[in-house]
């Protein structure tokens, strides 16, 4: 409930710390950048919530335009937290809570919650369909195998996402890691769903997934996604589902440590590597990535500006992938992470999550910018 | 505003800085109506008509011409935190002129040790920019993600250097509430002044100074030439402990007579323990305590910079004086040592801290010679008992925070003393803040009349009368209209 964050909401200095990173000194929320005003920063959200709580305001569809431009990327609560120990992305998602709660949510994220409610998932495609991306290869169902490879809903329907889950998966193959997918039996793992405020279907979403996987007797999950890591990691302990979860990027460097797989580089070549949100600031994983890079050789990896807790969002947190409330135009913070990506000189903007990858893909071909630089997924440069 | 002529007004105003840049939505105008002081102050603040963004100072002055136009009141921000209600909307039918988005820095001259920058800019950014030149910008007591033009200079917030004085602005470009464009020093010049807009003491009068702690009365600055500093080869704060307060001021006034220092600040250990704990280790119980028994009652934080011989005869001579005066190193590790640093430094993060976690502070600042400096402290001390001020930590009689900051070489010093309050309180907590804060510059300024921007309402009540009139007359002569943050508590109306 909203009142129940009475005091984090008083709290806020309205400072601005939430506006600007401290380490790099430089823009850093992405709903911000894009529109400007303060209602699309924590410290507006924060005002506006505090205005619903005195009655001031009601909460409707159209306040709520401001609060789901929001990516839930975590970075007001990387600057606030140190600065005034006030974390807003709390007072930010019990909005959106509220609003799913009193049914005045914006259209473009009904129309997302009713697709996942009637389809399982945001494409609004047959869960027949989930399997799609493993025809024709050598990938096992899950029977029984040390891992589960858990691809989510945009490895299952995506285009690049499906390209993307196929690289990973046959990376674990080449490496000997004992895996299975489920195919046409995965479900949604609800992050999103949690994330725009659905938190009744999220809980639904979980508990069957749980079902699942305690079913199959499932111990140690590998995830494509970050989001999925993020949900099966930290949300799903509270109804059970305690598993040994695993980014793919984690288990990358492992086996590169291991000498399971030898890079081989492919000459000369200038990278630079993006955080994803759900991977970095909120799980705190910023050198799996990095150590499985570096080991490539002829790689040189630059850092942008903006990185690790720092790093400027891709803008497709928060369901905002799937509804897109930031929308487009010069200020898109995908733009924005591509024209930053340009300034290193690197060749190749890596990342490690297929929702960033489809982001900054796309943002690539609006800035024009195909021929100055490539964007990869990791397990592609191996 | 009647709606009819509010379409309209919308119409112009989108003309201006095209439909993205200007809203009229309940949403997006509420974050508007409330700063850091706002729980305290409680008043009702009523909601603007728009607020917009506007990019250029040729659509800021085209805003303003629209508003005497109008006759419509208008309420510019910039960036980063604002404080005391002084940019707030306070009369009905407002514009709120959100400056965030004019963030350029048009140039740091490596010659003159300057930049120009836009209102949007912050102290951070323009830190790690002139950092890049070998440059630096002079420390400031305030957060990294101020504007410094709204925070030295319209807020008159300029202490932490005793090295570079505390006047910074050199020339500004502002438009003013008629509507006109100023530009103040050598940037006057209509011919040359573009070619140089670096000597602010340039044609007379120093128009410049006219804005430092006008509170935004005069007009919206659109730029600023501000001085920078050059970065030393080395640079560190040391820390000297003091048993009494002063001993303490007398250590900084013979540290600072020897003019090595970079900056100077001193503190006492409620403020230092709020610095180095919050806003998370404040709150497990004991640790509050556990710190003011490792910090001594008083401290000087001084920076020192320049060669490394250079650096290490200061510390041997700061050490001397401060020993003079039963001063002792004050030892800190690990993170107590970064934020304290942090903190000496100035335009930080761990500034931040001497808020939280519960943000609510009243300022009481004083600016006067430091023999009275004790005197200060006792009178803030008197009046926070009589009006039963808690420690929103303990709940315990409240002891306020202390900060001294010497301007120019100690001739007088920045005195700033924060009471502490939980802004989720209720009225009948906050209410006797108000009160006990009114009572405190009351006081101060009755005594030795000191503050440092626009006397509000009541303080302008102890000035000689020609100083409001003056200050009165050049606002009636820039906004003849009025449309300058009228109502507000700095407002010259």
């Amino acid at each position: 409930m909203l009142k129940d964050y009475r005091d984090t909401i008083y709290h806020c200095l309205k400072c601005g710390a939430c506006r600007e990173a401290y380490g790099v000194s430089a823009p850093i929320c992405p709903s911000g950048i894009k529109f400007g005003f303060d209602s699309h920063y924590a410290i507006g959200r924060i005002s506006l919530a505090k205005a619903v709580l005195g009655g001031e305001i009601k909460l409707d569809s159209d306040l709520m335009r401001r609060v789901y431009t929001c990516t839930s990327c975590g970075a007001c609560d990387e600057q606030c937290h140190d600065a005034v120990g006030v974390d807003p992305l709390q007072v930010i998602e019990e909005l959106k809570y509220a609003a799913v709660e009193g049914g005045v949510i914006p259209p473009e994220v009904r129309d997302f919650l009713k697709s996942m409610n009637v389809y399982g998932n945001p494409y609004l495609l047959p869960s027949a369909d989930r399997g799609k991306w493993m025809e024709s290869t050598p990938f096992e169902s899950y029977s029984g195998q040390d891992n589960l490879f858990y691809v989510g809903d945009v490895g299952s329907y995506d285009e690049r996402g499906r390209k993307i889950a196929r690289s990973v998966a046959d990376l674990l193959l080449r490496a000997g890691i004992s895996f299975g997918v489920l195919g046409e039996r995965e479900l949604s793992d609800g992050n999103e769903v949690n994330r725009v405020g659905e938190r009744g279907l999220y809980e639904y979403m979980a508990q069957a997934n749980i079902e699942l996987f305690k079913e199959l007797g499932i111990n140690r999950i590998i995830t494509l996604s970050p989001h999925a890591y993020n949900a099966f990691k930290n949300d799903y302990p509270q109804w059970g589902g305690t598993f040994e979860v695993l980014h793919y990027s984690q288990v990358l460097a492992q086996i590169l440590a291991e000498g399971k797989i030898k890079p081989s580089g492919q000459g000369e070549m200038r990278v630079t590597f993006h955080d994803p949100c759900f991977l970095g600031r909120h799980n705190h994983e910023y050198e799996a990535p990095r150590r499985a890079l570096k080991t490539i050789p002829g790689l040189d990896l630059v850092e942008m500006e903006r990185n690790r807790a720092e790093a400027l969002c891709c803008g497709g947190g928060g369901g905002n992938f799937f509804t897109d409330m930031l929308g487009s135009g010069d200020r898109s913070p995908g733009r924005l992470r591509v024209r930053e990506a340009l300034e290193t000189g690197a060749q190749v903007l890596v990342t490690t999550c297929p929702k960033c990858f489809n982001m900054l893909d796309d943002a690539l071909k609006t800035e024009a910018a195909e021929e100055r630089i490539a964007v990869r997924d990791i397990s592609e440069l191996f | 505003m009647v709606m009819e002529n509010k379409d309209v007004v919308k119409r112009e105003i989108e003309s201006i800085v095209g439909p993205d840049n200007v809203s009229s939505d309940a949403p997006d105008l509420i974050p508007y109506l409330s700063d850091s002081y706002s729980a305290m102050m409680g008043r009702d603040i009523p909601l603007p008509d728009f607020v917009i963004l506007p990019k250029t100072t040729d659509e800021v002055q085209k805003i303003v011409l629209l508003a005497n136009k109008y006759e419509i009141p208008i309420y510019p921000r910039s960036f980063g935190v604002n404080i005391a209600g002084s940019a707030l909307p306070y009369k009905r039918g407002a514009i709120v002129i959100d400056l965030k988005r004019m963030d350029r820095i048009m140039e740091i001259n490596e010659d003159t040790m300057t930049a120009t920058i836009e209102p949007g800019v912050s102290w951070g950014r323009l830190r790690k920019e002139a950092n890049k030149k070998g440059l630096d910008i002079i420390p400031i007591g305030g957060p990294y993600q101020t504007s410094p033009i709204g925070n030295h200079l319209l807020t008159n917030i300029t202490p932490y250097s005793s090295k570079y004085s505390s006047d910074r602005a050199v020339t500004l470009k502002a438009v003013l509430p008629n509507g006109e464009i100023l530009r103040t020093g050598s940037w006057a010049s209509a011919l040359g002044g573009d070619v140089n807009p670096y000597f602010r003491y340039a044609y007379g009068p120093d128009l410049t100074g006219m804005f430092r702690g006008s509170m935004g009365n005069f007009g919206i600055i659109v730029e600023m030439v501000e001085r920078l500093r050059p970065l030393a080869p080395l640079e560190n704060i040391i820390s000297f402990g003091f048993d009494s307060l002063d001993k303490c001021m007398k250590a900084m006034q013979a540290i600072e007579r020897l003019e090595f220092s970079r900056t100077c600040g001193a503190y006492n250990n409620i403020l230092t323990a709020h610095f180095l704990l919050a806003p998370h280790r404040i709150k497990t119980p004991g640790e509050r305590e556990r710190m003011l028994k490792k910090l001594p009652p008083f401290q000087i934080n001084l920076g020192l910079g320049g060669t490394e011989e250079m650096v290490a005869l200061f510390e041997r001579i700061a050490a001397e004086e401060a020993g003079n005066w039963d001063g002792y190193p004050v030892l800190l590790e690990g993170e107590d040592k970064i934020l304290l640093d942090q903190v000496g430094e100035g335009a930080s993060r761990g500034i931040m801290h001497m808020y939280a976690p519960f943000s609510g502070f009243a300022a009481v600042i004083g600016c006067l010679p430091i023999t009275h400096v004790a005197e200060i402290n006792d009178i803030v001390k008197n009046i926070v008992k009589k009006y039963d001020i808690r420690d929103p930590y303990s709940g315990e009689p409240q002891e306020h925070e202390l900060i001294i900051v010497p301007y120019d070489r100690c001739s007088t010093v920045y005195v700033e003393q924060e009471i502490l309050y939980d802004p989720a309180a209720d009225r009948s907590v906050l209410e006797p803040v108000m009160q006990c804060l009114r009572e405190c510059y009351a006081e101060i300024v009755g005594k030795y009349g000191a503050s440092h921007t626009i006397p509000n309402k009541t303080l302008m009540k102890m000035m000689v009368p020609s100083y409001g009139n003056i200050l009165k007359g050049f606002k009636k002569m820039v906004d003849p209209k009025g449309i300058m943050l009228p109502g507000g508590p700095y407002s010259l109306e």
